[in-house]
């Protein structure tokens, strides 16, 4: 047999990285660092929650698809949708069954996605269409020049390769962080996630005690994990991730039930909670 | 398993509170863990370590895949190796996103996976990606193994790295996640050492061997190379299967096998 070392100078492609482990963190660091550019500088990432929207039904979904639909004339978006109430039943179904965080994963991205496919079948008639992870990760671009906007599927593909939480069983990777993930991988202009909410409170605005709650109008990603809040109108691991962003140095949190809040949001004004990376 | 008044008080928590209300995520805890394929053992082959080496490395290890499975159920991933190492510095070269660089990066797994798979074929083990997966109890149990692209299927979603552009989260992780979610009996990692060193044995002469480590240990090392990808061991802090892995070196016959009776032939890292 050959020895195998003798043959391993043939086998490589030359190249910066070449015959690294790719983990050594002074040689992978690049000698001359490329900005990163925006693929898609002019695109909204609008998403809809689950549980704050979609499953709030026809009283809170209409409206908020009219305003979208006026939208469509001013602006490009990827409309990513929540999953909602039938994601907490099949994670109860699945957690009982002693199922494993990617299979509970699985199962709640198809939620998501069937909210999805509803938005899409609302705005149709604009041209408007539901595009699976795949079209959204590669034919994005072409979708979006054949029509103003596209729906997809808020949670990102992970599935059954979900990381296993930091405390518990439950998916980390959902709606508002495949959003997230999407929208900076695209250097979109805007990333607006629509709640029940007028942003973010120091206390959750449901169960607090009248006027105990407070309304941040601007606050750090960072800051905002430090005060350790017991619930979020948003997923925490978007403000860890915000940390390492590219291009979403900003976010911001509206209240989809007010009528006119997502069409200023997407005009650029502050009317929820903006949340920034440091 | 837990019983059913923790069960009774999950389900109402998961009906009325958020997602990130911690008090649901700690009584998410409270869940029984089923192992779904719990005599499987994930392989991974290394792509810079084994598959670019070409025949002098691969021939010896698909023959020593080939008997394995008669006894072990493998589920085998594959690594990419030097052409990722090209796409990343040309796509970073050209300000293009990590998503992109996860995109490229996978589908040379990819081919490395169809490779080993046309040297398989004859031994009746099918390559499996994407959906492949629902039917992998099916190929375990009528040909003994199934090959896949190690990169885990995040493509434009894959997490931002703190510096750069190279995907944090590339084979190893992929191929751990697998072993994890699939509640698998043992996690291999196939390479070109006898296991994790101080440094890289390559570059570095006096680089010594660690035999077993606990993952919190190698975090407070804070080694500057390491033989496996760091967030990995992030990962492995929360295991609820995949606890332990091993690194193997595939160019020395035998020890793979080895490792999948049990034996510690490596190194061995644990998450406690």
């Amino acid at each position: 047999m050959t020895d195998p070392d003798s043959l391993f100078a043939s086998k490589d492609v030359p190249s910066a990285l070449m015959r690294q482990t790719l983990l050594d963190r002074d040689r992978v660091r690049p000698q001359t660092p490329q900005p990163v550019s925006r693929l898609l500088p002019w695109l909204n990432v609008v998403t809809i929650g689950g549980r704050s929207i979609m499953d709030r039904g026809r009283d809170a979904i209409l409206p908020l698809v009219d305003e979208l639909r006026d939208a469509l004339t001013d602006h490009k978006m990827l409309i990513a949708t929540g999953a909602g109430i039938r994601a907490r039943h099949v994670f109860g179904v699945a957690l009982d069954l002693g199922l494993p965080t990617g299979v509970l994963a699985s199962l709640a991205s198809t939620e998501a996605e069937q909210n999805g496919h509803m938005i899409a079948a609302l705005l149709a008639e604009q041209g408007v269409s539901y595009l699976p992870h795949t079209s959204v990760g590669h034919q994005l671009a072409g979708h979006l020049a054949a029509s103003p906007a596209a729906v997809s599927n808020g949670f990102p593909p992970y599935e059954l390769f979900e990381f296993p939480p930091e405390v518990g069983k439950i998916p980390p990777h959902r709606t508002d962080t495949g959003a997230f993930l999407i929208a900076d991988a695209y250097g979109a202009a805007q990333t607006i996630y629509v709640k029940d909410v007028d942003g973010v409170y120091t206390q959750d605005p449901a169960t607090a005690a009248e006027g105990e709650a407070e309304l941040l109008p601007r606050v750090g990603a960072g800051e905002l994990l430090d005060m350790n809040l017991a619930t979020l109108p948003i997923d925490r691991l978007v403000l860890e991730l915000m940390r390492n962003a590219k291009h979403v140095k900003e976010i911001q949190v509206v209240n989809g039930l007010v009528r006119g809040n997502v069409t200023k949001a997407l005009a650029g004004e502050h009317v929820g909670t903006l949340i920034q990376a440091q | 398993m837990a019983d059913r008044e923790d069960v009774g008080a999950l389900q109402s928590l998961l009906i009325s509170r958020s997602l990130t209300d911690l008090e649901l995520l700690e009584a998410s805890n409270s869940a029984p863990d089923y192992a779904i394929l719990p005599d499987a053992s994930v392989v991974k082959i290394g792509g810079q370590s084994l598959i670019d080496r070409g025949r002098a490395a691969v021939y010896p290890i698909v023959e020593e895949l080939v008997e394995a499975k008669r006894e072990h159920p493998l589920m085998i991933g594959t690594g990419a190796g030097t052409r990722a190492r090209h796409l990343y510095a040309l796509a970073a070269e050209l300000g293009l996103p990590t998503g992109v660089l996860t995109d490229i990066g996978s589908a040379v797994a990819g081919q490395n996976a169809a490779i080993l798979g046309h040297l398989m074929a004859r031994h009746g083990v099918p390559v499996v990606g994407g959906t492949g997966f629902g039917a992998i109890a099916l190929y375990l149990d009528q040909c003994g193994a199934a090959i896949f692209g190690g990169m885990p299927p995040y493509d434009m979603w894959q997490h931002l790295p703190a510096e750069g552009v190279i995907p944090p989260y590339r084979t190893d992780a992929g191929c751990w996640l697998v072993a994890e979610v699939y509640g698998c009996r043992s996690m291999i990692f196939v390479k070109d050492e006898d296991g994790l060193h101080t440094a890289n044995p390559k570059t570095d002469p006096d680089a010594t061997i660690i035999e077993s480590i606990t993952v919190d240990e190698l975090i407070a090392m804070d080694l500057p190379d390491l033989i496996i990808e760091r967030p990995l061991l992030e990962l492995m802090r929360h295991a609820r299967h995949a606890t332990t892995v091993q690194v193997v070196n595939g160019l020395k016959p035998g020890l793979l096998t080895r490792a999948l009776a049990g034996e510690h032939v490596g190194t061995i890292i644990s998450a406690a």
